[in-house]
């Protein structure tokens, strides 16, 4: 394997370090000669950049004059001075000065990220590869000792417009799950400097995923959901919900819609309503079976749960998020309530309570414990033998490693799964892995950043299941993987049902642990999940 | 040489002392003084105790924060005595590391013991294993056992971290030049304080009647072992807060500001109006959706809808 050097990033090999199938480490029954990336058109190689790994996550343009060579350099260099400006970046100042003065270079790190893991060990994927680019460029040209002693005292790397182009890339190979943080001895967040550097990307030189940032968090603030929904399609899919629920329950519910004064407002990932709508009417059941004062909001911030700019942008994610908490001011609701979604839960909960001064303080919350307090209150009856079948739970890293939320989901399984049933995946709770399709993956669909994404950055998450199920996977079986997070189902079906194919494989499907607890209510007369029909 | 011996061993030690607090006080004042950053917490957070994370409560604003400082303390006391992180994520690098940190902590230990030691004997208490003191024999032989542990378990954990340097492709590759200065810094520093004891001061008696000039501001002019023993000392204290190895400090931060900083927003806190004051702050940024030289308050969605349909 060829080794790449910090010194060396700016080469302009074709492409530095290219990601081959045999390079990866195959899940059990995987053939990787079976693997075939997408083939780029010499004309779309002509023009956007693919030289870090022969992928692109956000087709840069390729400079075609020595002036645009400088200015990509210059924009920069002016991003990474901000970077480290209280009035620009107070958000995350000190973080960010701690973890770029203070790393050791133990690489201990290293072999806790499963995307250098399952590479076969690339140097470039390494997690503290990319910050450490940062701190040499850092060093080379904002420290005196750097602009005197160079490569003395650690400045040695010269910036070009590659340099620039693989970091841009670079970073957009870290699913920000911070797992790397969570065994580093000192601290030091190698993840947040990913993000920290999608900032310099985004905020300064205006370059980000387009699935993330202009048909993402713009599209968002726009319209109301980066689905593209507008309130009026928001309206009608809770129709359609309705009627969803009617056919599966045998009766129609009313899902209230902007009730003034409720207790909770329910905000849902938006995707759940266009891609899973088995989900929010899972929630509808349960919500009006236990009796709960609810609503939804289809103020045009109020029914979408996402924040992107939690991955890349502090401008964006504090507009999402401020709008938000508005919207149910507006509604004067008691709180607001997260769906099954692990980043709309973190970015609205805990990272935007520094953001909620005033009256904008509005109690937060992610939706477990309120789904724990239902099952363990006894206002609904739960048969645990409906759901007699093998069930492993994905941790989304947004929810357990970064808010410590753990036990409720696992009491609300060992009150609807039948005995024995439901198996922990190695390495669960804070000591989970990413399903691949964090940081905004699940939604990063252009170029060949899927083919990436679904080989490499899923492929951990692959290998848990496998190793959950490993006593049954007969296809005779049915199955379920249960991500209670949007993005995590998205990796789940663009990866494992789709690239792995499982389904087809092993009989494994995946949905929501709303789902599961409905299909454990006495009262409903037929099974909500089925293996049959598209889930 | 007398003369130079002297400056090593009082002027440039002193120098190298003030040094360091001053450059250590003004870091610390500087990580403290930042604004408030967004809440970045990782879990688990042991000041939460046994009950975990209060995310996992309904209405958990409500509640009052759990606090078990005992927890704390225990993790942190593993944290800092044993290195857990590395000991538990990679024991390759632990097996170095934690003898060259035990060999810091020891040759802590030994200092306080020197100038613990140079008190007493300007007391008029000889520190000497036939003293007439019971405390004066204990304080020479602690002395001469934590100086040698320290040194010695220093020094290999030293070796063993540069051994892994030039052996260890991965490690050799992410390393940049100052981490082998670093590295040979702390050879020197063990390695000199071992061949000083060794050849000229087995008891510390040199180095104890040092310190106590030293104390009462008349330093005098020690052997040349023990002037290079200072010299390399006092090296490592001018250099020490300028460099990553201030990480101890850091650490600090990472720890108790960033990971475990689970303070939520109260109306009326100190910490509301410190967020108050930063969302006042002027950003600059240049990319077309942000509206730069206005305030972060100012690019809110209400405020930025026409100009998003750009």
């Amino acid at each position: 394997m060829k080794k790449i050097l910090i010194k060396d990033f700016g080469s302009d090999d074709e492409v530095l370090s290219p990601l081959n199938p045999e390079d990866l480490l195959p899940i059990p029954g995987e053939n990787l000669e079976d693997i075939k990336f997408k083939k780029i058109k010499p004309e779309t190689l002509a023009k956007y950049d693919f030289s870090l790994d022969g992928f692109s996550a956000l087709s840069l343009p390729i400079p075609q004059t020595k002036e645009e060579e400088e200015a990509i350099v210059n924009s920069f260099l002016k991003g990474l001075e901000k970077l480290f400006v209280k009035e620009n970046n107070w958000g995350f100042l000190q973080p960010s000065v701690l973890s770029t003065e203070y790393c050791m270079q133990c690489n201990t790190c290293n072999e806790a990220c499963p995307i250098y893991v399952e590479s076969g060990r690339k140097d470039i994927y390494r997690p503290n590869f990319r910050p450490e680019v940062l701190r040499r460029i850092y060093k080379r040209y904002f420290s005196t000792s750097g602009k005197l002693l160079g490569k003395w005292v650690g400045a040695d790397l010269e910036l070009n417009w590659r340099v620039v182009y693989h970091l841009a890339e670079l970073v957009y190979r870290c699913t920000i799950c911070r797992r790397c943080a969570s065994v580093c001895p000192i601290g030091v967040d190698n993840a947040l400097l990913s993000r920290e550097l999608r900032k310099i990307f985004s905020q300064e030189m205006g370059i980000a995923p387009e699935n993330v940032h202009r048909s993402g968090s713009m599209q968002h603030l726009r319209v109301g959901s980066s689905t593209g929904m507008n309130p009026v399609a928001f309206k009608d899919s809770i129709e359609f919900i309705e009627d969803i629920i009617e056919e599966k329950i045998g009766r129609r519910i009313t899902i209230p819609v902007d009730k003034e004064g409720a207790d909770i407002l329910l905000i849902h990932n938006a995707g759940e309503y266009v891609s899973w709508p088995e989900n929010p009417a899972a929630f509808a059941i349960l919500f009006e079976a236990a009796g709960l004062n609810w609503t939804l909001s289809s103020d045009s911030m109020g029914y979408e749960g996402v924040n992107y700019g939690v991955w890349y942008d502090d401008v964006q994610f504090a507009r999402v998020a401020l709008g938000q908490i508005k919207a149910a001011k507006k509604l004067g609701v008691k709180k607001i309530v997260v769906g099954e979604c692990g980043h709309a839960t973190k970015a609205l909960v805990s990272i935007a309570d520094r953001l909620a001064v005033g009256d904008l303080a509005i109690p937060r919350e992610g939706c477990l414990p309120l789904l724990e307090s239902i099952v363990t209150s006894g206002k609904i009856k739960f048969d645990p033998s409906r759901n007699n079948f093998p069930v492993t739970l994905h941790d989304p890293c947004n929810m357990v490693r970064l808010m410590g939320i753990i036990s409720p989901q696992r009491n609300i399984l060992k009150h609807i799964m039948a005995p024995g049933m439901f198996r922990e995946m190695p390495n669960c709770g804070v000591d989970n892995y990413c399903c691949g399709g964090g940081s905004g993956f699940a939604v990063m669909n252009t170029q060949n950043f899927p083919n990436w994404r679904d080989n490499l950055a899923s492929r951990h998450k692959a290998r848990q299941v496998l190793e959950a199920f490993k006593d049954c996977l007969d296809p005779s079986i049915p199955k379920y993987y249960c991500a209670p997070c949007s993005n995590c189902k998205g990796a789940a079906r663009d990866s494992l049902i789709e690239h792995f194919g499982f389904r087809e494989k092993y009989n494994i499907i995946y949905a929501g642990l709303v789902e599961l607890m409905v299909n454990a209510m006495v009262d409903i007369p037929e099974p909500f999940i089925s293996w049959e029909e598209e889930f | 040489m007398d003369s130079l011996t002297w400056f090593i061993s009082g002027p440039l030690l002193y120098i190298a002392v003030i040094t360091f607090v001053v450059v250590t006080g003004k870091k610390i004042l500087y990580f403290s003084s930042m604004p408030r950053h967004l809440r970045w917490d990782l879990y688990p957070v042991p000041h939460q105790g046994p009950e975990g994370s209060k995310y996992q409560k309904v209405d958990f604003s409500k509640l009052k924060p759990q606090v078990h400082l005992m927890h704390e303390l225990w993790e942190m006391g593993q944290e800092i005595l044993f290195i857990k992180r590395a000991f538990k994520n990679n024991p390759k690098i632990w097996k170095s590391s934690f003898p060259l940190h035990a060999g810091i902590y020891l040759c802590a230990v030994w200092m306080a013991l020197v100038i613990c030691g140079a008190i007493v004997e300007l007391a008029g208490i000889p520190v000497y294993k036939t003293s007439p003191s019971t405390l004066a024999v204990v304080l020479y032989y602690a002395t001469i056992l934590c100086g040698v542990a320290g040194a010695v378990t220093g020094l290999a954990g030293t070796i063993g971290l540069l051994w892994m340097r030039y052996f260890d492709e991965g490690m050799r590759d992410m390393a940049d030049f100052i981490t082998y200065v670093n590295l040979y810094l702390m050879l020197l520093v063990f390695g000199s304080a071992l061949l000083a004891w060794w050849n000229v001061d087995p008891g510390y008696n040199w180095i104890r009647s040092h310190t106590m000039s030293l104390v009462t501001l008349k330093p005098v002019a020690p052997d040349l072992l023990i002037a290079m023993e200072i010299f390399w000392f006092s090296v490592f204290l001018l250099y020490l807060p300028f460099s990553r190895m201030l990480h101890f400090v850091a650490k600090y931060y990472f720890y108790h500001d960033i990971m475990w900083d689970d303070e939520s927003m109260k109306p009326g806190s100190k910490l509301e109006q410190d967020v108050i004051a930063s969302l006042h702050y002027k950003l600059n940024w240049n990319a077309p959706h942000i509206t730069s030289d206005a305030a972060w308050v100012d690019q809110i969605p209400a405020d930025r809808k026409e100009e998003d349909k750009k």
